[in-house]
């Protein structure tokens, strides 16, 4: 993870080539009728090579907008992505590409797999034709060669007897086979960096463990960069290897895998890791994060998780906290308990956040 | 006819006489058929009975009038009773209406009564002159027995069958496996509508049977029929719930779990009898519902209560709040509104939300909030039992534990009964004490929490236990990966149901048994945790270990 905290100031400059995707800064905004959302407000990360980055959020966060505007996807207007913002992929600045240049990277060297394959296959033509669509538009092969490279992808994705199922239409299979297709379509141009928006929430558990195996096995094979955009922690604990946290269309925690599940250092991952339901928490309540992601036509003025913060105290409601480091390492938490200002209340949080995670706080804190 | 009027204001026949509701609610005064539907009653048995008499009486008259000798020689006197044949038909169309078309049945009554008249002088007259009938000629009289013949297919046999049937009803009724009456259910309900019962508050747990599981299921099944072709015929069978036996203790919560497609929702609908079953029982405290009749459904339907999993779907968005919880209180005969509204404002009070929200519209509430409604609409008529179809799955996770300990403390306060349904194997290991597992209409384990995640015995549960995701990345471990899909429920495999992903039978090199007889539910080694599988002692951590490290990963897909 590199340091993010300076977005700013390495403007213009290209990141290290380990580097396949750098998101800087990036802000985009929806125009409605009552006035501007900010979706994502000013977002930093990056993804090695062959690494996997997980984005999680509460509905709202800016998770899937995140992703849409990496893949230049969102309309404009009424998105608005801030011309600040920069995202650099596989050595190049994006968001200034020219359209036609997008295409050719945008299915090509990053692909995506939607949260819901049956509305994103087209219903009309066999599976085998839009795979072989994506093949033809971004490489230079026969219409025999594209048709043979669907095939090819439909058996990698475990799909049995491919030469067969290569000329099926999308209602004839299930979901777990209708999400496998994707994958292949996606994978069929050999990309550089896959992006999953919730890929199995749509999905039943057996099937999920299948899909989620399967992306494993992939990603080793082909070597390619994983980006898994999802709201269960327990997915994310599965699959990556680095978590940005967000909240609100904020980041609010980031780091590695280990350190951001097992020691959790911004009040909402907390929060979030406390209210899973376990065996250990049976008999007592669950801690529940109190009161509703805020509107983003009315976001708080400082911290925006303050309102329902249970650590939050008045400067968390006066200045609105950075990205602060935590520890030593490449870590971020956008708290002010990680200030000089915040340091002797760090503690206690902690002990709290212990204590609620074994056996639930016995607190009333839920009130909707 | 006013201490009529009178007797009909009390609380006990309003609780009981409530119109079909529609649309918008309003104070509206009930209409005088619909409240006077007691008397009703009344009036359709007394002119079933006469009807039916009519009918015998007057082919009596005939035959004897006629001489029984005539009547064989010429079958075409027969068909003058006519008027006999009009009020049977009659009749029997006032028995098809009599359970939930009274209104209708009264007209069809006061037309039969009508006929009636017109027919008995009619018959007089014929009696009286017995030599005006000619007899009539050889052609005449094999159109008058084959147009006898027609009448009597047609119309006799259902005819006297339905007669009798509705005659049977007004005597069966005492003999429902009830333990309670019919009476005692209306008191009960006359209890809940009575003004000032301390509005939410818990009814005390009948003491006398509290031993006795609240609800028990034996045999429920739940078949759809799959129509096809020009003429809609039945071209196959969805078999959604097939033959599954449990019993919900008071006070537990009892967890229904599977993956979509295994008929866990749709058990749910049925046991509440919300879709009618096509075999099997359900007792609800002493109550067979299958034979409970939809008049003395009501009162118990307020006892069994449902929470939908879609906040979104499951609230009329044009109706304020207020009418949305209100609408089950007026259906059980709270008509005064000022009471609705107070009982509205404590169930609004009771999940957390404000009484102040009365007024408002679904869109105003966020997903959390309206799953709150959802929850008060159900806990506003009191009931002892709540059926939650996958309540929390629609929420954020951070939304989600509020409800979940909104529900805890609300079964705790309320001394409530769940059943829960869910595909969710955290929240449910978290929430229940007993779990049912249901795969293609069948379940195929069950026992306590403990029991079940801890030492799981059907090869079904391990795969479930094995792929939930947990939040911890040191934990992380390889999963046990099922293969292919759910087969479909219209055409479920033979023997047992699982056998077509098993990796227990694939270890055990394919036995035929698993193909060839269906295992059912048996009691293992403790007494409160049972599974349906042959080979439920195979089952050990080794075995399971040995399938991961051989399973392939990619080639997971169904075969075929």
């Amino acid at each position: 993870m590199t340091e993010v905290i300076d977005a700013g100031s390495m403007r213009g400059v290209p990141p290290p080539s380990d580097v396949l995707l750098d998101v800087r800064n990036m802000r985009t905004t929806f125009k409605v009728m009552d006035g501007v959302v900010p979706a994502v407000d000013g977002i930093s990360f990056s993804l090695k090579r062959g690494k996997t980055i997980g984005i999680v959020g509460e509905s709202g966060s800016g998770k899937s907008v995140t992703a849409l505007t990496i893949m230049r996807l969102l309309d404009i207007p009424p998105a608005q992505i801030d011309a600040a913002s920069e995202v650099w992929f596989d050595g190049r600045e994006i968001l200034g590409l020219p359209i036609d240049q997008m295409r050719r990277i945008r299915g090509n060297d990053m692909a995506m797999i939607f949260q819901e394959p049956l509305t994103s296959l087209n219903p009309v033509f066999t599976v085998g034709d839009q795979i072989a669509e994506q093949v033809r538009t971004h490489k230079k092969v026969s219409k025999k060669a594209a048709w043979d490279r669907a095939i090819e992808s439909l058996g990698l994705v475990g799909i049995p007897s491919p030469e067969r199922r290569v000329t099926a239409y999308p209602h004839e299979m299930s979901g777990g086979m209708r999400q496998r297709v994707m994958i292949a379509m996606a994978l069929s141009c050999e990309p550089k960096l896959l992006i999953a928006d919730e890929p199995t929430t749509a999905l039943d558990v057996t099937i999920q463990a299948q899909i989620l195996e399967l992306l494993k096995s992939i990603q080793q094979r082909t070597g390619s960069a994983l980006m898994l955009i999802t709201h269960d922690l327990g997915v994310v604990a599965e699959m990556v290897d680095d978590v940005v946290v967000m909240y609100a269309g904020e980041v609010v925690e980031h780091g590695s895998v280990e350190e951001v599940l097992v020691e959790p250092r911004d009040p909402y991952t907390m929060g979030l890791l406390e209210s899973i339901p376990s065996v250990e928490k049976r008999g007592g309540r669950l801690s529940a994060i109190k009161g509703v992601v805020p509107s983003p036509f009315n976001l708080p003025p400082a911290c925006r998780f303050e309102p329902r913060c249970p650590y939050a105290w008045e400067l968390c409601r006066r200045v609105a906290p950075a990205l602060n480091q935590v520890g030593t390492g490449g870590r971020h938490a956008r708290c002010h308990l990680h200030t000089p200002d915040g340091a002797t209340r760090l503690r206690p949080a902690l002990d709290t956040h212990r204590v609620a995670l074994s056996a639930g706080r016995l607190m009333s804190t839920d009130q909707g | 006819m006013e201490e009529t009027e009178q007797r009909m204001e009390s609380t006990e026949q309003r609780a009981l006489a409530t119109p079909r509701i529609k649309g918008r609610l309003r104070p509206r005064p009930i209409g005088p058929i619909l409240r006077a539907r007691a008397i009703l009653n009344g009036v359709i048995a007394v002119v079933l009975l006469v009807a039916g008499l009519l009918f015998f009486a007057s082919l009596v008259f005939h035959s004897a009038a006629a001489g029984f000798g005539d009547l064989a020689k010429n079958p075409g006197l027969l068909v003058r009773i006519w008027p006999a044949y009009v009020v049977a038909i009659a009749a029997r169309v006032a028995t098809l209406g009599f359970r939930n078309r009274r209104v209708w049945a009264l007209g069809l009554a006061s037309l039969v009564g009508v006929m009636l008249v017109a027919g008995a002088v009619g018959l007089y007259f014929i009696g009286r002159q017995p030599s005006t009938a000619k007899p009539l000629d050889a052609a005449n009289a094999t159109f008058a027995i084959d147009a006898l013949a027609v009448f009597l297919l047609v119309f006799g046999v259902p005819l006297l069958w339905s007669l009798l049937r509705g005659l049977s009803w007004f005597t069966d009724r005492g003999s429902m496996h009830q333990i309670k009456t019919a009476a005692e259910i209306k008191a009960e309900s006359a209890a809940f509508t009575r003004v000032g019962t301390g509005g939410l508050a818990a009814p005390a747990p009948a003491a006398s049977s509290s031993d006795e599981p609240l609800v028990s299921v034996r045999g429920l099944k739940k078949h759809f029929p799959i129509l096809g072709g020009v003429l809609r015929h039945r071209v196959g069978t969805i078999y959604a719930v097939d033959g599954v036996d449990f019993d919900v203790q008071r006070g537990e919560v009892f967890s229904v779990v599977g993956e979509s497609g295994c008929g866990k929702t749709t058990l749910g609908r049925t046991l509440l009898q919300l879709t009618p079953p096509t075999a099997g029982h359900v007792v609800f405290d002493g109550y067979e519902l299958a034979d409970v009749d939809p008049e003395d459904m009501r009162p118990l339907r307020r006892r069994m209560q449902i929470i939908f999993q879609d906040p979104f779907g499951s609230l009329n968005p044009r109706m304020p709040i207020s009418d949305i919880i209100g609408e089950g209180l007026l259906a059980q005969g709270i008509s005064s509104r000022t009471e609705r509204d107070q009982r509205v404002g404590d169930a609004l009070e009771l999940v957390g939300l404000r009484r102040a929200y009365t007024r408002r519209y679904p869109h105003e509430f966020s997903g959390g909030q309206r799953q709150r409604i959802g929850v008060a609409r159900a806990l506003a008529l009191s009931p002892d039992f709540v059926v939650c179809d996958e309540p929390v799955s629609a929420l954020d996770v951070s939304i989600q534990s509020q409800v979940l300990n909104l529900l805890l403390d609300l079964k705790r306060d309320l001394n409530l009964t769940y059943l829960f349904i869910s595909h969710n194997l955290s929240v449910v290991e978290y929430f229940s004490d007993r779990i049912a597992v249901m795969y293609l209409g069948k379940i195929v384990e069950l026992g306590t929490v403990m029991e079940m995640y801890r030492n799981p015995r059907h090869p079904y549960t391990v795969a479930l236990l094995s792929a939930i995701p947990v939040a911890d990345p040191r934990r992380r471990s390889r999963r046990l990966v099922l293969k292919g899909d759910v087969p479909s429920p219209a055409a479920p495999p033979s023997g047992c149901r699982f056998h077509t992903r098993c990796w227990l039978r694939e270890r055990l090199g394919n036995p035929e048994q698993c193909v060839t007889s269906e295992p059912t539910l048996r009691v293992l080694d403790t007494t409160n945790h049972s599974a349906a599988c042959h080979f439920s002692e195979e089952i050990n951590e080794a075995a399971v270990e040995n399938t991961v490290a051989t399973q392939s990963v990619v080639e997971t897909a169904a075969a075929g």
